[in-house]
């Protein structure tokens, strides 16, 4: 038990009548890359949202290394980064002020030795003192990244870290991911891009329509579909809850 | 206890609106300029005084009133509902703030662009007419709480809106109104009895009155009873900020 870092219990998101999360049960354990792949609208982003603070689940419990998400809030959301999937940047700041104030939010004083670290990891040295309206759109996903990690949380959660990123962008966020992950960093990453989740991910949560379909380690899933790709296991179990020609 | 959290937020607040001063600080300045050259020295030449006081000297604590209204609601209104609009309200969304430190991070910022406001009309209406403040201490809690009533329902607005349009709804349609309405420009006692009882029944007229005898020393109401007024408003509409802030409507999800 000691190697769950995210508890998830009898999760439910209800939207009036439209049912987002349907009574999801999840651990995350410590140290690994938690891929969860869904198509769009499958209820990725409410469940990050709701460990994240962002979302209100309608019934069940998250607990993070332990903690109620709700209860014991404030534990909760120091030891999580989140970086949303939509690009969001304050026009009236800097580089470095933006990862400052983050920081402060957490009630973090941002040292100029971490700060450097983080700016050098994501490239972003040269634009320390740049307006954030300023940087391009690469530059600003990679500032959303620095901003969740200013506080050196245990868990990043990365909602679609790669949505319309050019190939080289990509592979430099995947690289860093991984030095996150061996640094000791617990990684969930939500992606409905299969080769992401292939590419990066030790175990693999299938959602689609608010439940999770199968959690399972990503060698033993494709071993067990007899070599299979993981995009083939995904369309097979996808399409299973689909009436018939429906998209996956 | 003030924390670094609740620090960092205010500061943000404060630079925010110190980054575009042209906007913020001296636009509402030249606007009670206008006021003061209009309505003050030229109109006041033939109004002469009321009660007394010279009217030049009569609509500045109106006018300081109204600067801190519209200041005060504006900084809240505009800065959340730009945040929600640009997403970057998930910074404070994931943070572990406290609904309180929230809060308290957004009405001081909106409180003190309020009372820098408020403190220039006074120096631009003093430098043309003589500086009057009475009372110093009674004038500085009479305007906190008028910026704090209104910057709670910035807040609030901001957690409603979803469009430009509604945030300007309640500076348009009420505020205004109600400021105008309230003995900025007038005494209760110089018009005619349905717009004195209108006057009467405004809470804004005892904001107004009461800064009115924190500068002049002189008010047409009890000075308790602004001051009455507008606790009871504050509690209210802090109260109901925070309790807006904690229901998570709007906000999170």
């Amino acid at each position: 038990m000691n190697d769950v870092v995210v508890s998830v219990r009898g999760l439910v998101k209800r939207y009036g009548e439209v049912e987002a999360l349907g009574g999801v049960d999840l651990d995350v354990r410590r140290g690994e890359i938690f891929g969860l792949l869904g198509p769009n609208g499958a209820g990725k982003t409410t469940l990050i949202g709701i460990v994240a603070g962002m979302v209100r689940a309608t019934a069940g419990s998250v607990t993070v290394l332990g903690k109620d998400v709700v209860r014991d809030y404030r534990e909760t959301r120091r030891a999580v980064g989140l970086v949303p999937q939509e690009i969001n940047f304050d026009p009236f700041f800097t580089v470095e002020e933006s990862l400052h104030i983050q920081a402060g939010y957490f009630g973090v004083r941002l040292s100029e030795e971490r700060l450097t670290e983080i700016l050098s990891a994501l490239d972003l040295a040269a634009k320390r003192t740049a307006m954030t309206r300023s940087l391009s759109g690469g530059m600003k996903r990679r500032l959303l990244i620095g901003k969740a990690l200013v506080h050196e949380p245990k868990v990043l959660f990365l909602d679609e870290p790669t949505a319309g990123v050019d190939v080289e962008l990509r592979q430099a966020l995947w690289r860093y991911v991984r030095t996150l992950r061996d640094r000791g960093t617990t990684v969930v990453l939500t992606t409905h891009y299969i080769e992401e989740a292939e590419e990066l991910a030790d175990r693999i949560g299938l959602i689609d329509k608010g439940r999770l379909l199968l959690v399972e380690d990503k060698a033993a899933l494709v071993a067990r579909h007899q070599g299979m790709r993981l995009q083939d296991i995904y369309v097979s179990l996808v399409s299973r809850r689909e009436p018939a020609g429906g998209a996956a | 206890m003030i924390t670094l959290g609740l620090r960092t937020l205010f500061a943000k607040e404060v630079r925010r609106f110190l980054r575009v001063p042209g906007q913020t600080l001296l636009s509402p300045l030249v606007t009670t300029t206008l006021y003061l050259a209009v309505f003050g020295w030229s109109l006041g030449g033939r109004l002469r005084d009321v009660d007394g006081i010279p009217y030049a000297h009569f609509i500045v604590p109106g006018l300081v009133a109204l600067g801190v209204v519209s200041n005060s609601y504006l900084n809240t209104a505009s800065s959340l509902f730009v945040m929600k609009i640009q997403g970057t309200i998930v910074d404070l969304l994931v943070a572990p703030l406290s609904y309180g430190e929230i809060l308290a991070g957004f009405l001081g910022a909106a409180a003190l662009r309020g009372l820098l406001v408020g403190g220039l009309t006074w120096v631009a209406g003093g430098l043309a007419g003589g500086f009057d403040l009475a009372h110093p201490i009674f004038t500085l809690a009479v305007l906190l709480l008028v910026a704090l009533v209104f910057a709670a329902l910035g807040l609030m607005t901001a957690i409603w809106a979803t469009s430009f349009e509604q945030v300007n709804f309640f500076p348009t349609f009420i505020i205004t109104p109600l400021t105008f309405l309230g003995g900025v420009f007038y005494s209760a006692h110089m018009v005619p009895s349905v717009l004195r009882r209108f006057t009467l029944a405004n809470p804004v007229f005892y904001m107004v009155d009461a800064v009115r005898f924190g500068i002049l020393g002189r008010a047409e109401a009890h000075p308790v009873s602004g001051l009455a007024v507008l606790a009871v408003l504050a509690a209210l509409t802090v109260g109901g900020a925070w309790a807006l802030l904690r229901s998570g409507y709007k906000l999170r999800g």
